[in-house]
């Protein structure tokens, strides 16, 4: 480059002539209205996204942001109110397709705005803070649209008419009635709650109302749960389908109450349906279905409970105070059983195993069992029944299950010594007659009484055991040092402890002269043994064997009582005798003597003895013989009479006096206990611990435990405070 | 003291040297006073004197000095004094109580037997609380439970006079510490009035 006159060469920057148009603003605007209203009209393919986009950039760059935001708002707004007068036009049906297809060209125009306005949203708008373009779109169309008086009303009924239309049977547009809805939803949550939900909710109610009082006045309980049930799925499954989710629990309680809360009571009680009828029929389904049901509302299982328990307590007292029903012990407690299976079936079955509802049947078990005071003697008699006949042909597990069952209703007890003292009277009898079928099952029960009692309860039980053990051992120590007996009578001998078994006092009762004779061996054996001891025979106890000849030569093994023995052997030395002849020679007591000679004399099929005159009772006038034509198909006949039983009426108030006569000490011995450690204690105090320590053996009564207090101050084991008259103190 | 003794043995048994039944009831007529009126067995009391009937000469020294009595009239002016005495709240308990132990005859005995108990009733508190000593004799007498009354109940007794109002007595509460055989008594009242 030769050395030229330098230029100045400046590169300007391109100042582009700043077109201070005034029109400009207009001029962009008016294409970007343009392009508005072909959007909405669906006359949108020939547009460049491009160029409006750039227009919307410049106004908004060149500060026309305001007039570009209004100039949208103004625009929009216009063609949503020609839009609603459309809407508005369409007649029945189509109102609502109307509605759904503007608003979905609604939505596609609003997108496509918004992208061409978005640089208006990114700056302008997020810098005044105004209302972005999308939710303003919603809340023109909301304001425009949805509120529009002539629409508002009209869609809110269409919506609310379809529902009713679908409640009564009828199909309806589902896809149409979700996207309506869901345009609410979109419009935000308060929209869709005050312009629908609410309504829908109040509406439901109504129809809910009256619908179940049709259904109450029409139906029996089974039918209205099974249709109360069928609205409830009807209505989760319309949430499912077109309503927001959060309407499902608002729906669900407004079926609830309408249907269910509201007509608990008559529901429950309804005659020949409701809760007690469907208990007694075993209707499990509906129970199901009612348990279901129920607990959804407040208070619901509570009054199935509560019903159910007086159900339960009433017919358990009639049960228990029938006397047709407590003629025959083991029935009374088969019955008990039966009628715990089932309620504890319904309770599994229907209930779901409800702990609220085990624990209702638990308590009036509890209450109905001890309203009859014999149900601790009942029960004790049904443990012996089956312990005595076998329960033959069962399996071991299912004595288990039975002893199981009755345990259940032996902790419904309140007077648990007084089973005690008839399950010990029951299960001597049963050791002493052999008739105990099997050792495992007893022994099985007395370890579930000692699991649910304690130790002491069964110590002496065990005792019974040992002592029949003990007693088998010592026979064969005689046996074996007496070997020249082994010819002539055998003689089995059982020596029981005195205090393990029930007192039975020794009857007086002469033995024949063979079997005296082998008792006394046996006694001296026995002493020679256990030095200190003293034997005495309970001649009411024991069993006999006899074989006999009669007049055509038939030949029976006899099974008798011990005073049978002695009655049948004089007839060995004596053709005939008078009762005082008997009496005299076999010293047994007139009662006991009268039943004996009853047994063997007046029943039918077992009269190996005859008596003049032939009545029914012995008189003491009347004479004996035996009777040569006696038959009978069996070689062996068992005329004993040594079986538990009910007892009669003096024998068992005999049997309650020696009951109340033992809780004396075991009151007296829990007061002492209780006084010892507190040293000073108030009388209510006193009261209700002592109950409480004696409450797994009996119920203690207030007025007993206060004459016990007496005593034992009389005894100087206790005394008044003498500033404090409520209190009592304990003198070491 | 000379006197006290003079006048003791005007009235004791000259081979016991005790006041025997008889002398009481000679004393009781020199004081115009009936055996079983109330002041004998207050004079009892503020003797101390052990065995019902009898008054040893011990007895009689204590409780006639403790009186500042020692005449005939002397002691005969004495009593309205030793009455009241007798009946302050503070001394009646403990009199009651003399009373009771007064009758027991026996060594080991604890308990008084029914008409006792009922001619004890009259004569302590009959001045006071006749009508609850009324319905509880006619009640001791047609009850079963007991057939005498220990110290305890006798006692009961007395404090159900004072505290309870009678015959309504509302303020009655069978579930506290009474003795029994006034929960029994109360309950033979109420059933009497309905």
């Amino acid at each position: 480059m030769s050395n030229q006159k330098k230029r100045n060469f400046q590169i300007e920057a391109f100042k582009h002539r700043v077109v201070v148009d005034p029109k400009y603003a207009d001029k962009t605007w008016q294409i970007l209205e343009r392009a508005i209203h072909q959007i909405y009209n669906q006359d949108a393919s020939g547009l460049s996204f491009e160029e409006l986009y750039r227009n919307a950039y410049n106004m908004v760059l060149h500060k026309f942001g305001e007039k570009l935001y209004t100039g949208f708002i103004v625009t929009m707004t216009a063609h949503l109110k020609e839009k609603s007068k459309l809407i508005e036009a369409a007649q029945g049906g189509s109102f609502l397709e109307e509605l759904n297809k503007k608003w979905n060209d609604h939505n596609k125009a609003l997108e496509m705005i918004r992208d061409i306005l978005m640089y208006m949203d990114r700056t302008y708008i997020e810098s005044t803070k105004k209302t972005h373009v999308h939710p303003m779109g919603l809340s023109l169309w909301r304001d425009n649209v949805v509120h529009f008086t002539k629409i508002h009303t009209r869609l809110l009924n269409t919506l609310l008419d379809l529902v009713q239309k679908e409640r009564t049977g009828e199909v309806i547009d589902r896809g149409l009635m979700r996207s309506v809805i869901k345009m609410f939803m979109d419009l935000g949550e308060s929209v869709y709650q005050e312009d629908f939900e609410k309504p829908f909710l109040d509406a439901s109610s109504e129809f809910y109302k009256v619908e179940s009082q049709e259904f109450i006045e029409s139906c029996d309980c089974g039918d209205y749960l099974k249709k109360a049930e069928k609205r409830l799925t009807e209505e989760i499954d319309r949430v499912a389908h077109y309503l927001d989710p959060k309407s499902e629990e608002k729906i669900t309680s407004v079926v609830e109450k309408e249907m269910i809360a509201n007509h608990m009571q008559r529901l429950v009680h309804m005659d020949n349906s409701g809760l007690v009828y469907m208990l007694l029929h075993d209707k499990y389904e509906d129970l199901g279905r009612m348990y279901n049901l129920f607990r959804r509302v407040t208070n619901g299982l509570l009054t199935v409970r509560d019903v159910m328990t007086s159900h339960l307590r009433e017919m358990g007292k009639q049960l228990v105070t029938d006397p047709e029903k407590s003629k025959d012990p083991v029935e009374f407690v088969q019955r008990l059983l039966d009628e715990r299976d089932k309620y504890d079936k319904v309770i599994s079955t229907a209930f779901g195993n409800d702990k609220t509802f085990q624990n209702a049947l638990n308590s009036s078990f509890e209450y109905f069992i001890n309203l009859n005071a014999r149900s601790p003697e009942f029960i004790s008699l049904f443990v012996d029944d089956k312990l005595r006949k076998g329960i033959k042909g069962i399996v071991d597990v299912d004595v288990e299950v039975i002893l199981d069952k009755v345990m259940m209703l032996f902790r419904y007890l309140q007077e648990k010594d007084v089973f005690e003292k008839y399950y010990k009277q029951h299960l001597a009898k049963r050791l002493l007659s052999g008739k105990t079928v099997s050792d495992d099952a007893e022994r099985s029960l007395i370890v579930k009484l000692k699991t649910e009692c304690g130790y002491q309860f069964t110590s002496k039980l065990e005792g019974m055991f040992t002592d029949m053990k003990t007693s088998e051992d010592t026979m064969r120590g005689f046996y074996g040092s007496h070997p020249e007996l082994s010819e002539g009578p055998t003689l089995i001998v059982q020596v029981l402890t005195t205090g393990s078994w029930p007192t039975q006092p020794a009857v007086p009762c002469n033995l024949p002269a063979e079997v005296s004779v082998l008792c006394e061996k046996f006694r001296s054996y026995y002493l020679g043994t256990h030095t200190g001891r003293r034997l005495t025979w309970q001649t009411n106890m024991g069993t006999a064997d006899i074989k006999a000849v009669f007049g055509k030569g038939q030949k029976h093994e006899l099974n008798v009582s011990t005073f049978q023995m002695c009655v049948l052997m004089l007839f060995n030395n004596a053709d005939r005798l008078s009762y005082k002849e008997i009496e005299q020679a076999t010293e047994i007591p007139a009662s006991d003597l009268k039943r004996c000679l009853q047994s063997l004399a007046c029943v039918k099929g077992k009269n190996v003895i005859k008596k003049e005159p032939m009545s029914k009772d012995i008189g003491e006038e009347d004479s004996f013989y035996v009777n040569e034509k006696f038959t009978s198909k069996f070689y062996k006949v068992k005329i004993g009479t040594v079986v538990a039983q009910k007892e009669t009426e003096p024998e068992k108030q005999e049997t309650r006096q020696r009951v109340e006569e033992d809780r004396k000490p075991q009151i007296e011995a829990a007061i002492v206990r209780i006084m010892k450690s507190r040293k000073i204690l108030d009388h209510n105090n006193i009261i209700a611990e002592v109950t409480k320590q004696l409450q797994p053996r009996f119920l203690a009564n207030p007025t007993e435990i206060k004459k016990r207090i007496e005593s034992l101050i009389e005894r100087d084991f206790l005394e008044r405070d003498s500033t404090d008259r409520k209190l009592y103190r304990y003198l070491a | 003291m000379d006197r006290i003794d003079q006048l003791f043995n005007q009235y004791a048994n000259r081979s016991s040297n005790l006041i025997d039944p008889e002398g009481i009831e000679k004393l009781c007529s020199n004081l115009d006073v009936s055996h079983t009126d109330i002041r004998i067995l207050m004079l009892a009391w503020k003797m101390k004197a052990e065995k019902q009937g009898y008054f040893t000469n011990e007895e009689w020294r204590r409780g006639l000095k403790a009186l500042r009595a020692d005449t005939l009239n002397k002691l005969k002016k004495a009593l309205p004094e030793l009455e009241k005495e007798v009946r302050r709240p503070t001394n009646f308990a403990d009199f009651y109580a003399y009373a009771f132990n007064y009758c027991l005859t026996e060594e080991k005995q604890k308990s008084i037997d029914i008409e006792t108990i009922c001619q004890l009733l009259e004569i302590v508190m009959g001045s006071t609380f006749r009508a609850q000593v009324d319905y509880f004799v006619e009640y001791l007498k047609i009850q079963n439970d007991y057939k005498v009354i220990n110290m305890d109940q006798w006692m009961g007794l007395y404090r159900f006079c004072n505290e309870i109002s009678f015959p309504d007595m509302g303020n009655y509460n069978p579930e506290l510490a009474w003795p029994l055989i006034l929960d029994n008594f109360v309950e033979w009242i109420a059933e009497k009035q309905a």
